[in-house]
């Protein structure tokens, strides 16, 4: 018997949709329909009344999960490093912001926190106060029982210094609540089509694909918590144009990875063309993880 | 549910004394994917018929209070949530003309986790809106 996937949904694939045309409750009940169990949230976008929801909504994400048979999976938060004009934000008062995340994450049942933390370069060095920040909330993440696991980005590639330095923290601390979140985007090896008005020589290249080898996952599965399973377009011939996820689940799979596969749609934004794409790639990746347990089950 | 441009179509009218507006204003929501503290708004360039309205003159009030530029970008507690709309107000003695307009809005974000260098963020619609009276 393999390791079988977790199929789940960000709430982020219905950006623009949320609060236009459709409601939180749509959401859930769609995530169940296409028979996920998880959702993840970004907590300043679906958390009204972001950081103190009313205990009335509280019990109302409760009852939402529940009837709906959803676990929360992770929750983003942000370290924002440019909060002030004046001076930078100091590993104090980030941790402080951090913390309030987790606690809140914990008090809706979520169990991994990926903060998106400040970057200072224009390789996307996250900022140095991040690692001082993270000792500081670690005590709480442990007591919370909640893993924080930044992600592993495009244009940042998995072999790469910032995923290095994140590695080297979890060996050199051996803490269990801190790992690491993989986006899919990083896999992207076709380019995404040119947006109106877009000049060829502006485009940045990360658009073209970031075209990490999927074999890649080997190095750093071990610290890998949680996947963001980044997509954009799905066409209707059931091809994905950009991520190729006939060589991305073969390598999952091969790594043993368990975790879940959490829906991230960053597509078109027409009025619900977000839910159509998330069910066309959750029907493809079960499909290649069907065939690909078919193949190697013993004759 | 809010209206899907970052312009809605309510809250589009003259301000002031109705026989000599000093100004209108608009209604936008947050064009991002989370809110955000007020600090890392970074005002709203408003454009109509032509005639543009820069962000650094503009208003802008959420959360029951108005900011101008200086205190937006010092407000680091308060919040535009993305389900909350923030009201722009600008100053245009005589105001707008009953009817059709077309309106430009440029909403300006900074985001930390994306380089200075391109830095604000700005977001940019055109639409046509209507003042009634």
């Amino acid at each position: 018997m393999t390791a079988k996937f977790k199929y789940g949904v960000s709430l982020y694939s219905f950006t623009d949709d949320l609060n236009t045309v459709m409601t939180l409750e749509d959401a859930m009940a769609a995530i169940a329909d296409m028979g996920a169990t998880g959702v993840e949230i970004l907590g300043e976008a679906h958390i009204p009344g972001y950081p103190d929801p009313d205990p009335a909504w509280v019990d109302r994400w409760y009852a939402l999960l529940d009837r709906h048979a959803l676990e929360p999976t992770n929750y983003g938060c942000w370290i924002d490093t440019r909060l002030r004009l004046d001076r930078p934000l100091d590993s104090v008062t980030a941790a402080g912001h951090l913390v309030r995340d987790i606690d809140l994450a914990a008090r809706l049942g979520f169990k991994f926190v990926r903060p998106k933390i400040g970057v200072v370069s224009l390789d996307l060095v996250p900022d140095p106060i991040w690692e001082d920040t993270i000792v500081r909330a670690l005590e709480t993440a442990e007591r919370r029982d909640v893993v924080i696991c930044p992600e592993i980005h495009s244009p940042t590639p998995i072999r790469h210094p910032v995923v290095d330095s994140y590695v080297d923290f979890i060996q050199r601390t051996g803490t269990k609540h801190f790992g690491l979140l993989l986006d899919t985007g990083v896999f992207q090896d076709r380019p995404l089509p040119p947006q109106p008005g877009e000049h060829p020589a502006m485009r940045p290249g990360y658009l073209d694909g970031c075209k990490v080898p999927p074999e890649h996952i080997e190095d750093i599965i071990q610290y890998v918590v949680f996947i963001q399973a980044k997509f954009h377009n799905i066409n209707d011939q059931f091809v994905d144009e950009q991520i190729p996820w006939d060589k991305v689940v073969p390598a999952l799979k091969k790594a043993g990875y368990a975790g879940y596969l959490s829906s991230e749609y960053e597509g078109e934004r027409l009025p619900w063309r977000s839910l159509e794409q998330v069910r066309r790639q959750h029907a493809l990746i079960r499909k290649l993880e069907r065939d690909h347990d078919r193949s190697i089950r013993p004759a | 549910m809010l209206e899907r441009s970052i312009m809605q179509s309510s809250g589009f009218r003259n301000i002031g004394p109705t026989d000599a507006p000093s100004g209108f204003q608009l209604r936008v929501r947050l064009p991002n994917y989370r809110g955000q503290r007020l600090s890392l708004v970074d005002g709203v360039d408003v454009t109509v018929n032509g005639e543009r309205f820069d962000h650094a003159d503009n208003l802008i009030a959420v959360g029951g209070k108005t900011y101008d530029l200086a205190t937006l970008r010092t407000e680091t507690e308060n919040r535009w949530p993305l389900d909350e709309l923030a009201t722009v107000i600008v100053a245009k003695p005589g105001g707008l003309s009953v009817g059709v307009h077309r309106v430009e809005v440029a909403v300006r974000i900074r985001q930390s986790y994306i380089p200075i260098e391109f830095q604000p963020s700005v977001i940019s619609e055109t639409r046509t809106a209507t003042i009634v009276f």
